[in-house]
């Protein structure tokens, strides 16, 4: 009879104990729940960083409206996991992607939301470059908008140039004879290396697409017009090749170097050049700074025009990421407030102050006084400023990662073959074209903007 | 001599087998399925977390899916022959044997040769194996950017050391011919200490007398090893070659972390290639693909070592 009391005793106090946490679960549920929830996954940024972002984007946008309230998740592997949610019909409601080429899958495949509605509402079209605004289009509908440009150029030391009495490279002839001057002298010719990231390898690749081969022949190539074996492609990619094989790129260490790395060796004076995208600026702040009394020792300057016949100077055009809507999201006018509030000057000048790199907003036009910001967010201001001219005046080449069909994208990572000498650029680029045919024939290319012809 | 069982027929049947079919059978028959039904939950959980994902990626290892339409074309053999036709395929699978062949000689050597001298620690082999282990339960990730960033960093770490002293020390994961054994170390590091507490285990296990036995007779080291040792463990090593030879053909962390595939294909394995396929290029039919044929080479050892087992059963 005890015995079967008992047995009785532990379930029947486990469900009482139950029957009181529930009420106060339920009673504990946060005040905020009466904002309707939105979510964004954003790359796994360091924390600094991610106080910055905390600060100016979800504590900023909170404060700026009551309906909702915006939450940021930093992923690590946040490309692979949007693929694998949105598979699902799930993940955040502003979708952050790697650009262009990685929206137009996802568009066509229903799982983002055409923002032609908010971009009317909003005046994104005015707003916003036209050939940015127009990369984010899918079969004529905006998709996505990117979240920060991003282009190739050449940051420098100023102590190491004077050291070794040369002037910033304004021609591909200067920036060479400066790179043997300081190799020949012990020093990296320029620090640089795609260390845990292999796709850095697309830094070097755009670079001479845009600088040599020129923006037409690359257009032209995009839109299936140009043959991506044509010699000027090919010129380009040998000359990449060539620059690696003498060490311009990171010396014999490019593997072994990332952009952290790197920019610790430009600041210790190991180097006078890291030749990269703009985005590195993130990288820099660590390494130059009013701590180490050496901010004022880093510069940028635009790459070179190799050869005649192209404009000058050029900018390739590249974007960060992307912004998107989940077509599953239950607050898609709210996931469309974050976007719009991001493709903001304000948006632009606060993040910048204090993360310099990331969010250049693409806009048509800037007034920003560089004389209010300092040290390396003032270059970053005066870069971004300097290219926005440019790109409105079509002198823009296109950044492989943000124009180019995936899997073609994918080719130009694997340069290094040529690079290494296990494949010839004529191979490698008969390949390229191969795969970018298949790509042009599924309308996988995104919308090229066409440059300045 | 007959009896006669119950529904009146004679039969010659022994007594005992008349007895068991009529008494025990049927309780053994329904001991059976009470096991199965215990077994049930477990076998279902595997069944629809292994199963169906497997045979959803066989599928699809026949169509064009991008891995994100709800939708997919049947292509046939079409992503076989591509990836049949790229070098980079055979690259990768030419790496994935060489790795096989490291791990099946340099860890299985060291740890067999560590447990059989922790064999004579009784009273450190204890601490010794708690030291061997540290890098085996440290995830992937740490263990490759120690090695990254301070072994084979030439600014820091070992490499960047010796440069200093005027050593001009190459960086291994740069050279095309030594970055596979580079990433293949750093695994190796990682994984021998596993097999080291493995083996001495199994050693453990050997019957005492047989190896005082072998004493008295004036057994060798090596005579010791071969004839009494080695015939008791042949099972664990049987078991750990199979293993080993299916993680060949599963290799990705380490690679991924320490090169992500390159330079130029040079650390390319089965599993990369796939995810390259699956994440970056939306071509999740070729990445199934891929992983058909991995697990391909996973499941000849696993019916090799079922069929040995078998044979020593029998034996």
């Amino acid at each position: 009879m005890l015995d079967h009391g008992r047995r009785f005793l532990t379930p029947l106090l486990l469900v009482l104990g139950l029957l009181t946490i529930a009420p106060a679960a339920v009673t504990a549920a946060p005040t905020a729940a009466s904002r309707q929830p939105l979510s964004m996954w954003f790359w796994g940024a360091p924390p600094d960083h991610q106080m910055t972002m905390k600060r100016v984007l979800v504590d900023g946008f909170n404060a700026s409206q009551d309906t909702y309230a915006l939450q940021v998740e930093f992923r690590n592997s946040v490309d692979s996991d949007i693929q694998v949610a949105l598979a699902a019909n799930q993940g955040p409601d502003i979708v952050y992607g790697s650009g262009p080429a990685f929206v137009a899958p996802y568009a066509a495949s229903s799982k983002l939301v055409s923002m032609d509605a908010y971009s009317q509402k909003y005046g994104w079209k005015d707003r916003i470059l036209d050939p940015i605004y127009q990369s984010g289009t899918v079969g004529g509908k905006l998709y996505a908008l990117p979240n920060s440009l991003n282009t190739l150029g050449i940051f420098y030391n100023k102590a190491v140039l004077r050291k070794y009495g040369s002037d910033v490279p304004k021609t591909i002839e200067d920036l060479e004879a400066t790179m043997d001057k300081v190799k020949a002298d012990g020093l990296y010719p320029s620090v640089t290396g795609n260390k845990g990231w292999r796709p850095v390898n697309e830094n070097y690749a755009s670079i001479f697409l845009t600088h040599m081969a020129g923006p037409q022949t690359v257009y032209g190539a995009l839109t299936g017009k140009v043959p991506w074996t044509s010699p000027e492609i090919q010129a380009a990619v040998e000359k990449s090749a060539d620059w690696y094989q003498k060490g311009y790129l990171g010396g014999s260490d490019y593997v072994n170097l990332n952009f952290a790395d790197s920019m610790q060796l430009l600041a210790d004076g190991k180097s006078p050049f890291f030749i990269g995208p703009t985005l590195a600026f993130q990288f820099a702040t660590d390494f130059f700074n009013k701590d180490k009394g050496n901010v004022d020792d880093l510069g940028y300057t635009s790459f070179p025009t190799i050869g005649t016949g192209l404009a000058s100077p050029l900018y390739t055009l590249g974007t960060t990421a992307s912004l998107s809507i989940n077509a599953n999201s239950s607050n898609q006018d709210g996931a469309a407030q974050v976007i719009d509030y991001m493709m903001s000057q304000m948006f632009l000048e606060n993040m910048t102050a204090t993360w310099p790199g990331y969010w250049g907003v693409p806009l048509k036009s800037i007034d920003i006084d560089p004389s209010k910001y300092e040290g390396l967010s003032r270059e970053y201001v005066i870069a971004i400023s300097d290219m926005i001219k440019g790109v409105n005046g079509g002198n823009f080449g296109y950044f492989t990662a943000t124009f180019f069909p995936p899997a073609t994208q994918q080719e130009f990572i694997n340069i290094d073959t040529v690079w290494e000498g296990t494949s010839s650029a004529s191979d490698f680029l008969t390949r390229v074209d191969q795969t970018f045919k298949v790509e042009l024939e599924k309308n996988m290319v995104p919308p090229i903007p066409a440059p300045k012809l | 001599m007959s009896i006669t069982t119950e529904l009146g027929r004679t039969g010659h049947q022994p007594p005992i087998a008349a007895l068991y079919n009529r008494h025990i059978a049927p309780r053994a028959r329904g001991a059976r399925l009470k096991y199965y039904i215990l077994v049930a939950p477990a076998l279902l959980l595997s069944l629809s977390v292994v199963l169906v994902p497997a045979v959803l990626t066989a599928v699809a290892a026949f169509t064009d899916w991008n891995g994100v339409a709800a939708s997919a074309s049947w292509i046939g053999l079409d992503n076989f022959s591509s990836i049949f036709a790229d070098g980079v395929f055979w690259t990768a699978l030419a790496n994935n044997i060489r790795w096989m062949v490291l791990f099946l000689t340099i860890p299985m050597a060291i740890g067999l040769g560590a447990a059989m001298l922790l064999l004579r620690r009784p009273r450190s082999r204890t601490g010794y194996q708690l030291i061997f282990l540290i890098p085996y339960v440290l995830a992937a990730i740490t263990n490759a950017l120690v090695w990254l960033n301070i072994m084979y960093s030439p600014i820091a770490g070992l490499v960047g050391f010796l440069r200093k002293q005027g050593i001009n020390a190459p960086a291994p994961l740069a050279n095309l011919q030594t970055a596979l054994y580079a990433v293949a170390a750093v695994d190796m590091w990682h994984f021998w200490g596993f097999l080291t507490v493995v083996y001495l285990a199994s050693l453990r296990q050997t019957p005492v007398d047989h190896i005082e036995a072998a004493h008295i007779e004036g057994a060798s080291g090596m005579q010791l090893f071969r004839y009494v040792y080695f015939p008791s463990i042949r099972p664990t090593l049987q078991l750990m070659f199979v293993m080993i030879t299916i993680f060949s053909f599963l290799s990705y962390d380490y690679v991924k972390l320490l090169t992500g595939g390159g330079p130029a294909h040079s650390t390319e394995v089965l599993s990369t290639y796939a995810y390259t396929f699956a994440f970056s290029t939306f071509q999740f039919g070729k990445a199934a693909a891929v992983g058909l044929i991995m697990s391909l080479f996973g499941l000849l050892p696993a019916i090799l070592y079922t069929w040995l087992s078998r044979r020593d059963l029998q034996a």
